[in-house]
Formats: structure tokens, sequence, C-alpha cells
């Protein structure tokens, strides 16, 4: 019964950007700078060139800038508004999440997809100034529009689960700051965001392909390129939802094992 | 819905690795860890009625904490059983979440970005509570801890005493009959104290809410408490009311009496002693195990002689509690 009225604790993060406008406008300048080099620096790549690891210029400037969007997704400045998992360990407020009759889990995963949806309208509203000023082509057809809206689903999907694995650690390290740092260059790199993975060798391609961080990005970017034909989108969004259901389980089963530890580490 | 807290036997114990001193003793620590049990919480059984609010004292690291977290649900307890509002914590955490409101110290559980009104939608949310039920709440709170001067406020610009003010509202927005109070007023001043004890005796007196209180502050147990409990070591050393504590650790007083006859024959009365005497002047004092409390002892004195003054000096709850403390030490 809970969740009824529960679901509403989405809002908490949305709320507290909105509550922080110095935030926000942070937040447009530097996606604005963001891109607008990015753009620059591939057109500049290709400016001897047509056609580079199976992409055209078109498509590498797409898939860049829209990889700067989606980044946007999930990168709030949690930090500041105390209210990050290693924080909450830090100050000991995790026990409140323990005191309530919304699950820790469900109010996490909550409190995210209020993040993912706010990431979302943002993502939005860049991808339509892009669109407009041509700096992104727009989907080929409705079908891989469609496709790629699937995919880019279960990509943010993933991403939760990696991102809830990192803050699980928190439970068992206290600390989870070196962690994150590997994380977000290895995010950022083996998903898609600094490069699409098209450019780096075979071997680095197969290695990716058995982690979880190419499905978050760079499956469905390369969709909505057309790196990756609408054929062969069946196999990648099939791995996707595979990899939800593997880290499901497996944060599930971090998560029990997570409330023996709140009180030594957070009480 | 009754807010008893029953509690049977408690303990809990956590297992540690004790690191080596030195370079050598860390990397053996590594390769061989030491384990060593600590018991935190050892065999404690208590009750306390719906409607009463007691204190449970000790020194720190005595183990109060420990038995909340269990009483809260948030830790299950290694044996014993304890039950709140008839629902074992541990055992059923979300309903036991909405039959208790907690406050621990300085934590806060709002969200520091937003305004103080807005967590309290949110926990509205959470525990489900009708809209209408949560203004007139909020209402009945705002009387008595003067939030709405800053509930507009984000919870990042409060000072301390709102924060908590605001912390205690939180805990009680869903109306929970059994409330855990891990020391709420530290580090406030003696303004917002008194306006919190206020806060707390209407929740006792008027709401009949069953609070467990832990403090360092005998002023806050003298003028709320009607029972206390004392843990040292894990281990329950008293559960009484105060003029029993003091009994037993607080014999210190003296009653100064002066006599209208000078020549009055002063002998020893039932665990009264005779201190000193100059003339008429007497200084009674407490005799053994079963001395009588100060007022029981003024009450006699003034019952077998004709005085014609009379004053008591009477060691206050902060120098009660430290001999009781020193004791629980020594046994």
């Amino acid at each position: 019964m809970a969740v009824l009225h529960a679901w509403r604790a989405a809002r908490v993060t949305p709320l507290g950007e909105l509550h922080t406008p110095p935030r926000m406008t942070a937040v447009l300048v530097r996606l604005a700078v963001q891109v607008v080099l990015v753009a620059s620096l591939w057109h500049g790549l290709y400016s001897h060139t047509s056609t580079t690891a199976g992409l055209d210029e078109g498509q590498a400037v797409t898939y860049a800038v829209l990889a700067v969007l989606a980044s946007r997704l999930r990168e709030l400045d949690q930090y500041a508004g105390r209210d990050t998992v290693l924080q909450h360990m830090h100050f000991g407020t995790i026990v409140y999440w323990y005191l309530r009759p919304l699950p820790p889990q469900r109010y996490y995963a909550l409190r995210a997809l209020g993040e993912q949806l706010y990431g979302l309208a943002w993502a939005l509203g860049g991808f339509a100034v892009c669109l407009a000023a041509g700096v992104v082509e727009p989907p080929r057809s409705a079908a891989v529009a469609g496709v790629f809206a699937v995919s880019l689903l279960l990509g943010q999907w993933v991403l939760y689960y990696v991102m809830l694995v990192l803050d699980q650690m928190c439970f068992f390290t206290i600390r989870n700051n070196s962690a994150m740092l590997i994380l977000i260059f290895v995010q950022n790199l083996l998903s898609g965001v600094y490069a699409p993975l098209w450019y780096f060798p075979d071997w680095f391609i197969t290695l990716s392909g058995f982690l979880p961080f190419q499905a978050t990005l760079s499956v469905p970017l390369s969709i909505y390129v057309g790196r990756i034909q609408l054929a062969d989108a069946g196999v990648q969004l099939a791995v996707q939802a595979a990899w939800v259901v593997v880290l499901a389980l497996f944060t599930r089963w971090v998560w029990r094992q997570a409330a023996r530890r709140v009180i030594s580490q957070g009480g | 819905m009754s807010g008893s807290i029953e509690v049977r036997g408690l303990s809990r114990t956590f297992h540690t690795t004790v690191r080596r001193p030195g370079f050598t003793g860390t990397l053996r620590s590594l390769v061989d860890p030491e384990r060593v049990a600590k018991h935190a919480v050892q065999d404690i059984t208590f009750d306390v009625a719906p409607g009463e609010l007691l204190a449970l004292l000790g020194p720190n690291g005595a183990g109060k904490s420990t038995t909340i977290k269990m009483l809260t649900g948030i830790l299950t307890p290694t044996s014993g059983e304890c039950r709140v509002a008839g629902v074992v914590p541990y055992q059923e955490r979300e309903r036991n979440a909405r039959n208790i409101g907690a406050v621990f110290g300085q934590r806060t559980q709002l969200w520091w970005d937003l305004p103080v009104r807005e967590s309290f939608a949110i926990l509205r949310d959470i525990y489900e509570v009708p809209k209408a039920e949560h203004a007139a709440r909020l209402e009945e709170f705002d009387d008595l801890l003067d939030l709405s001067s800053f509930w507009d406020t984000r919870v990042r610009h409060l000072s301390l005493g709102q924060r908590v003010r605001s912390d205690l509202a939180a805990a009680l927005l869903h109306d929970p009959p059994v409330v855990f109070l891990d020391e709420p007023t530290i580090g406030m001043d003696v303004v917002v104290k008194e306006q919190v004890r206020e806060f707390l005796r209407y929740q006792v007196e008027q709401r009949s809410r069953t609070v467990l209180l832990t403090t360092h502050d005998m002023t806050e147990v003298e003028r709320l408490a009607e029972r206390v409990v004392l843990i040292n070591h894990g281990r329950l050393v008293l559960d009484g009311s105060l003029d029993d504590i003091r009994r037993k650790f607080g014999s210190t007083w003296q009653v100064r009496a002066t006599l209208a006859d000078a020549h009055t024959d002063v002998v020893p009365l039932p665990g009264i002693a005779v201190l000193r005497r100059d003339g008429p002047r007497v200084v009674f004092g407490p005799d053994g195990p079963d001395a009588p409390t100060v007022h029981q002892a003024l009450k006699t004195v003034i019952e077998r002689y004709e005085v014609t003054g009379v004053a008591i000096d009477e060691a206050d709850l902060e120098d009660v509690m430290r001999a009781a403390y020193v004791h629980a030490e020594a046994v």
C-alpha cells in the first residue's frame, strides 16, 4: 500500500535542484559549452576524412553530442544536497531510511526514478535545441526512433543498477570515493561518452562486451545513428535486458546484506 | 493502539576485528584477523507503559543507543525479545515504522536542499497521512514549536535549534504512539531546550504518547521523566523512580534545624544521624543504606522536635547520577 503515495518521494532530487537556481544555471552553461566543444572537435576530426570506424561525420557528431546530453540523465549534484549514500553513511542519517514504512531499496529506486526523469527533461530540451540548430541528425525512421527509445530506457535501467552497486559499496567500505572516480572514468570510456566504442581496437570492443557499461549508452546511441542496424538491434536489446535481470538480482541480494551492516557503520 | 514497550532479556553482541599495532601487526591482521566479541547490551529487561516517559540513562558507551536501535527495528538482537506497540520491531520493520517516531541527536532526517515544509510533505506521502490530518497536525506543532517562522527555509540554512524542532515535528507527523529520542536536545541553548521539553510534556500528557528518552542532561530528566532506567556496560543497573535513584545514590542531603529549646536531647532517628550540634543548631544527615529521602527526613525531624528554623541541602541530580555511574563502574 505504501507505494500508492510514496511514489511522490521521486520528487526529492528534482525539488532540490529547482530550489537551487545557481546549480541549474551551471548545468545549462556546462551543457552548452560541452556540446559546442564536442561538436567542434568531431567536425575537426572529420575535416580530412569522410568515414571512420563505420561512422560518417554526421553520425559521429550526432553520437558524441547525444552522449553529452544523455550523460546528464544521472549527473545531479547530490553531494551538495548531502543526499548521497556515502554522506548518509558518514553522518549516520542512513538509519532513517530503515525507520520508514517505505523500504530503503524502494526509496532509493523512487529517488533515482525522479532524478532520471528530471535529467531526461534536460536531455530532451538539449536534444530539441541541437536538432533545431542542425547539430544532430534526426533519427532515420520512426522505427529507429522507437527502438532507440526502448534501448535508451533499458540502458538507463542498467545505469541505475551500476550506480546502485557503487552506492551499496558504502555499506561495506564506508567510503566509495575512489570507486566512484574509477567508475566515472570507466563508465564514460566504456559506454562511449568520451568517444564511440567503434573507434577502439577489436580486443577492447570484445572486452567491453562482457561488461554492462556499453549497454548503458553505446548501444542506444549506436542504434540511433545507424551503426547498429535494426536487424541486429534485437540481440542488443536482449543483452541489455539480461544485464537488467542480472544486476537486479545481484543488487537485491546486496540490499539484504547491507541491512545487516547499517548499524555498525551508520548507527 | 497501545504504545507499550516490553523488553525481555535483550542482548546484542558485536563482533569486530582487532587491528594489531604497528606495520607488522597490521599485516598480520590482514592475513590472520583477530575477532573479538563486544557485548553492547546484556540481558536487559524493562517495560514502558503506554503514555509514560522513561529516561534511559547511562554513561557514553553504556548501550543506550544500541538498545534504542533494537527497539526501532534497525538492529536485530543476539538474544532476548522486545515488543513495541505489540510489534516485534526487527521482524516487522515496516509495520513497526508506522508505530514509532525517532530523533537521533543532531542527525536530521530532513532533506538538506528542501524547505522544511517540503520535507514534511514528502514524509506525509511516505507515511500516507491524509492531507487534512497532516495540515491539522502541522498547525498543532506550529503552535508548540513555532515552526512557521522558518518552515519555508531550506534545511541547510536552519539553526541547530530550528532543525531539531523540525526533526521532532517530522518524527511525530504520522502520529506514532511511541517515540524514541536519542539525545534530542544535545548542543541546544536553554530557551530552545525548554521549548522542546514543553513539547515533549505535551505529547506525553495530552497525546498519551510513550516516550523513551536518552539524555545526559539531568535537568531534562528531572523535568520530564517519571521513571529512569540506568544501564552501564550493557547491563541494567537500576530501574525506578528518581526518588529511588536519589535514595540509592544521592544520600548526601543534610537537614539543618534550629531547635526552639537549645537544651533538648537530640538522639539519632531511624536512618538519620546527627552530624553536628552547636547549641540549638543541629545538622542531620543520612545514616546507612536505608536512609530516608531528604523530604521524609525533614518531615521526621519536624515531627520529632520543636524547631524554629529549618533548611535542607540536597545533592542535585547531576551529583546523584555521578554517584550512580561511579557505583555502576565499581560493580
